[in-house]
């Protein structure tokens, strides 16, 4: 279980000695991961999703807030101590073909912190050589075959197996994978999908989705629980199903109108919302973050910002002082 | 079983690097010419001296004497053969030029790694010693360094030449570094918790292999040209027998710029600087196919 | 403007190859597609799949080691483009065919602001009248929700990435082309960007009448926008006609198995199937029989040794031996 209060991070432009402008990319992010669970990170690219998804793994550092990692908080940690903390979630990167070092067998890639981990436990070399087999069985390769190439002579859906198989090496708790199928072939995305829902149900890993795609955030974790991040601000938070269906923040909503129609299989849904404008990170900070692009503003949204909670009696928390289900994804066509 | 199966892997992965650069180097004929001079060389530096006696016989009946068989590049003031004196002059450059490589290659790349890969206060410190060491003025310096330091050895001569010339490869190997370090596979390594030295020299030095290897060769032919130019201004004693010290006696000496006795005197150390900086730059071409697994493979 | 000014566009037995250390390899078998005036056509396919060199062939632009080998691209008022070259093609490029180019928001030059690269382009193609250029420039800025005068005088940092796919769209038909082929319009733009570039590209195509090719790999962006769709599956085009049939009752086993691999909003989440196996290559294209029989359910014996020739069905063209047999309905189910 990890849980996250109050994530901060200020990203400083660099602009001249004097005027450098503050961007802020979280303001006062919680989260909670649950063992084996499903979260997903949604939102438009720069919304600090990505940011966050580093913060959870390790990678990235928060100005302020608090991580607790199955009940340690990490800030009286030391930095060893916490790194080897964080060493309990993984990140699955999005660019298979950076993720895996060019130079060496996938023989190499898995071996060193199996190696790493053989001694930590006083287990034998030949230990460590039986469990990289047993990783790319599990994750669907031929060990025999890939064991002694190198990653340019692998398919695209080939490697991001290996980066899977290499993240499990430290048997890790949560594997957070950022937007982890975008670059792979349509046709290999879902098995790549699948074998994320899988190590879920066989090897309880809790998976942190970050992604833009919504549909594959359902097919992971229809189970688990959407954030909807916007300018670093969770605007809308809930069990996946429920927020598809009858997402209330209008942010939420244009997200969910812009995805494209299968016509022919699909038709738009009854309502559609759309922004009044473009996202522009320059707006004013005052009042909601969502005022300026939002089609359903009033005065009091420019005056205030709206908190996340369950106003209104929805089933989700939001954070829109006019929340209201509206029913924007495309429906199937009735046969 | 399966795990015995799996061990010689290591070693059959050696045995195909080299069969891979010997592909690598099959692929262009100028690659094989390189190949081919550098090995020349190579085999002046270590056997030449061998196959003259010492000191070098003169024959005072043919100063200056024009090409013939017996000499084909004619020969010296005091008539000793000028192939002789290229062939047993080839170890002191190549020593002093390795020398410099080494140093040159070992120093930049060691504090530009440091520098990119620790970055914050190392950097800092790191890199106002680099700009320190780039705004030194190598040949003034030198030619005062000189007026104290004889460099009889060709290691000396490395040492200080090395010293001077390793700035411009520490800020590239730290610009590598630095984009080498946001790149996916090293960021797995450290959420792996695999240890600094591990990611330093298994995941970064390989990476920039071809660099580094192209970076000493090219060294290589810098630190040649520097020492035979020092020789040839005369700023050093000529108690060394280099290809600096002929071109110096041929133009200054016999006067090869104006008549034409001297003139393959003054060629033969010229073409053999020509000849090895032809071999060095025919290899470099082959550097990045070596070390890339993907292009050594294909 | 109308729509006679739209043009046809009809390929015929494209074969285009890659010349390789192993030969020369076809990355498109002999294609045939038609584009009919004024309709926007959707080319879909995986990586390898030829679409992308398809889209260049209709510019006669496939870079060398690739050269087209056989076959004609006959555009209407331009002739067979294989057949034009040197001075005759720069002209039809930019003039009759726009080309907005796959990652549009990086091809801009980052040291020169767009109008000097608009008065480039202009200069390029001989423009008498610049300043009706930059006019037009800016009308059509205008019209796709920009400030026409602020995006000339911006450099390419200055601008996101969704205006930048814009400014694409503008220097593709600023100079009056009506063929415009847009390759990969909306990969790395963010959803709402890329619902507001498609419903940019649907209304500009309608109102100054063109004729549109979409080459995707997103079959979502293909539907939303698409009268026709085109299938691609290596180096052949294995299904084609009106998308809402193709996507509504694919034929061909790639395109249903390809619908069934995405997963959608609504409706059963384990109804989504993934695709065995992964698509071939420039190398590991078969020399002989069906390219997607490895991974078909429907595969026959005849399927290893002849290449299915594409067959007519009422509007729809599909290459696949078990498409013309009737098909029972226990096969049937396997898709439904």
């Amino acid at each position: 279980m990890i849980i996250g209060t109050g994530i901060t991070k200020t990203y400083r432009q660099r602009g001249s000695v004097l005027d450098g402008r503050d961007v802020l990319a979280l303001r006062g992010v919680d989260f909670a991961i649950a063992k084996g669970g499903a979260v997903t990170f949604i939102g438009e690219s720069g919304c600090g999703k990505t940011t966050l998804g580093r913060i959870v793994a390790g990678l990235e550092t928060y100005d302020s807030g608090e991580i607790i990692i199955d009940g340690t908080p990490l800030s009286p940690l030391r930095h060893r101590q916490r790194q080897a903390q964080f060493r309990r979630v993984q990140l699955i990167h999005q660019d298979p073909y950076s993720a895996l070092n060019p130079t060496r067998t996938i023989h190499q890639t898995l071996d060193a912190p199996l190696a790493l981990r053989a001694r930590r436990m006083g287990r034998s070399k030949a230990w460590a050589q039986e469990r990289a087999r047993e990783l790319l069985t599990l994750v669907g390769i031929d060990p025999g075959y890939v064991l002694p190439r190198y990653p340019h002579q692998l398919s695209g859906g080939m490697r991001q197996r290996v980066v899977i198989a290499r993240a499990l090496t430290v048997d890790p708790e949560v594997l957070v994978a950022d937007e982890s199928v975008s670059m792979i072939d349509v046709s290999l995305r879902l098995g790549i999908l699948a074998l994320l829902k899988d190590l879920r149900e066989r090897l309880g890993v809790s998976v942190l989705f970050i992604t833009h795609d919504i549909a594959t955030a359902r097919y992971i974790g229809a189970d688990g629980e959407l954030y909807v991040i916007y300018r670093g601000q969770v605007v809308e938070r809930g069990p996946t199903e429920t927020v598809i269906a009858a997402p209330v923040h209008p942010y939420t909503q244009s997200l969910l109108s812009a995805i494209p129609v299968l016509r022919g299989v699909e038709q738009p849904g009854p309502d559609l919302v759309l922004p009044t404008e473009a996202l522009d990170e320059s707006h004013t900070d005052t009042g909601c973050l969502f005022a300026r692009r939002c089609p359903f503003r009033t005065d009091h949204c420019e005056s205030e910002r709206p908190s996340l909670g369950y106003g209104e009696d929805t089933p989700q928390e939001h954070a829109c002082f006019h929340p209201r289900p509206r029913s924007v994804i495309p429906v199937e066509v009735s046969a | 079983m399966t795990v015995t199966q799996l061990s010689p892997a290591p070693i059959t992965l050696r045995r195909n690097f080299w069969r891979g650069v010997l592909r690598v180097l099959r692929r262009k004929p100028s690659r094989l010419v390189g190949v081919g001079i550098v090995t020349l060389f190579a085999f002046m530096g270590v056997a030449g001296p061998l196959l003259y006696p010492s000191p070098l016989p003169r024959d005072d009946h043919a100063l200056y004497a024009a090409p013939s068989l017996a000499h084909p590049f004619g020969t010296d003031f005091e008539g000793t053969d000028v192939l002789a004196l290229v062939v047993t002059g080839t170890r002191y450059v190549l020593l002093a030029g390795l020398a410099t490589a080494v140093i040159t290659v070992a120093l930049g790349t060691a504090i530009g790694l440091l520098a990119g890969f620790h970055r914050g206060r190392w950097d800092t410190v790191l890199m106002r010693l680099t700009d320190l060491q780039l705004t030194i003025p190598g040949l003034p310096l030198l030619l005062v360094l000189s007026t104290v330091w004889k460099f009889t050895s060709p290691l000396e001569m490395g040492v200080v030449l090395g010293a001077l010339g390793w700035g411009g490869i520490a800020r590239a190997v730290r610009s590598q570094t630095l984009s080498l370090r946001e790149r996916g596979f090293i960021e797995a390594a450290r959420g792996l918790g695999l240890s600094t030295r591990h990611i330093v020299g298994r995941e970064l030095l390989p990476s920039m292999a071809p660099y580094i290897a192209m970076n000493m060769l090219i060294a290589v032919t810098g630190a040649i040209y520097a020492q035979v130019g020092l020789f040839f201004l005369g700023v050093l004693p000529f108690d060394a027998n280099n290809w600096g010290v002929m071109l110096n006696l041929a133009v200054f000496g016999g006067g090869a710029l104006t008549s034409a006795a001297a003139l393959p005197y003054l060629l033969a150390p010229l073409l053999a600087i020509l000849l090895l900086t032809l071999g060095i730059v025919l290899v470099v071409d082959a550097m990045d196919e070596i070390f890339n697994p993907r292009l050594r493979e294909e | 403007m109308t729509e006679s000014f739209a043009p046809g566009v009809r390929v015929r037995d494209l074969t285009v190859v890659y010349r390789t250390p192993a030969g020369e390899l076809p990355a498109l078998a002999g294609v045939g597609l038609t584009l009919a005036p004024g309709t926007i056509t959707g080319i879909v396919g995986e990586s390898g799949s030829g679409k992308s060199t398809l889209a260049l062939s209709l510019l006669n632009a496939v870079q060398p080691p690739g050269r087209i080998k056989a076959g004609s691209v006959d555009i209407d008022g331009l002739g067979d483009v294989v057949q034009l070259g040197g001075d005759e093609l720069r002209r039809a490029r930019g003039r009759q065919v726009g080309y907005v180019f796959q990652a549009a928001q990086n091809s801009l030059n980052p040291l020169k602001t767009v109008g000097k690269q608009l008065l480039d382009l202009g200069r390029s193609h001989d423009v008498a009248d610049l300043p009706a250029l930059v006019g037009e420039a800016r009308a059509l800025l205008g019209r796709m929700g920009l400030d026409g005068g602020r995006v000339l005088d911006s450099y390419q940092h200055e601008l996101s990435g969704g205006m930048r796919q814009r400014v694409g769209i503008m220097l593709a038909l600023v100079l009056n082309a009506h063929l415009v082929v847009l390759d990969e319009p909306t990969t790395a733009l963010d959803m709402i960007t890329q619902a507001t570039i498609l419903r940019i590209v649907k209304e500009v195509h309608r109102e100054r009448g063109l004729t549109t090719l979409i080459v995707t790999h997103d079959i979502g962006v293909a539907a939303e926008v698409t009268d026709c769709l085109a299938v691609m599956y290596g180096g052949r085009v294995v299904e084609h006609g009106p998308t809402t049939a193709v996507l509504g009752s694919p034929r061909h086993p790639y395109t249903r198995g390809l619908i069934r691999a995405i997963p959608r909003l609504s409706g059963d989440i384990d109804e989504a199937r993934a695709l065995p196996g992964r698509p071939p290559t420039l190398g590991t294209i078969p020399a002989e029989g069906c390219v997607f029989r490895e991974r078909c359910p429907l595969r026959m014996a005849v399927c290893d040794t002849v290449d299915p020739a594409p067959a007519a069905y009422g509007e729809r063209t599909v290459a696949c031996h078990a498409v013309g047999q009737p098909v029972a309905p226990a096969v049937r189910k396997e898709y439904v």
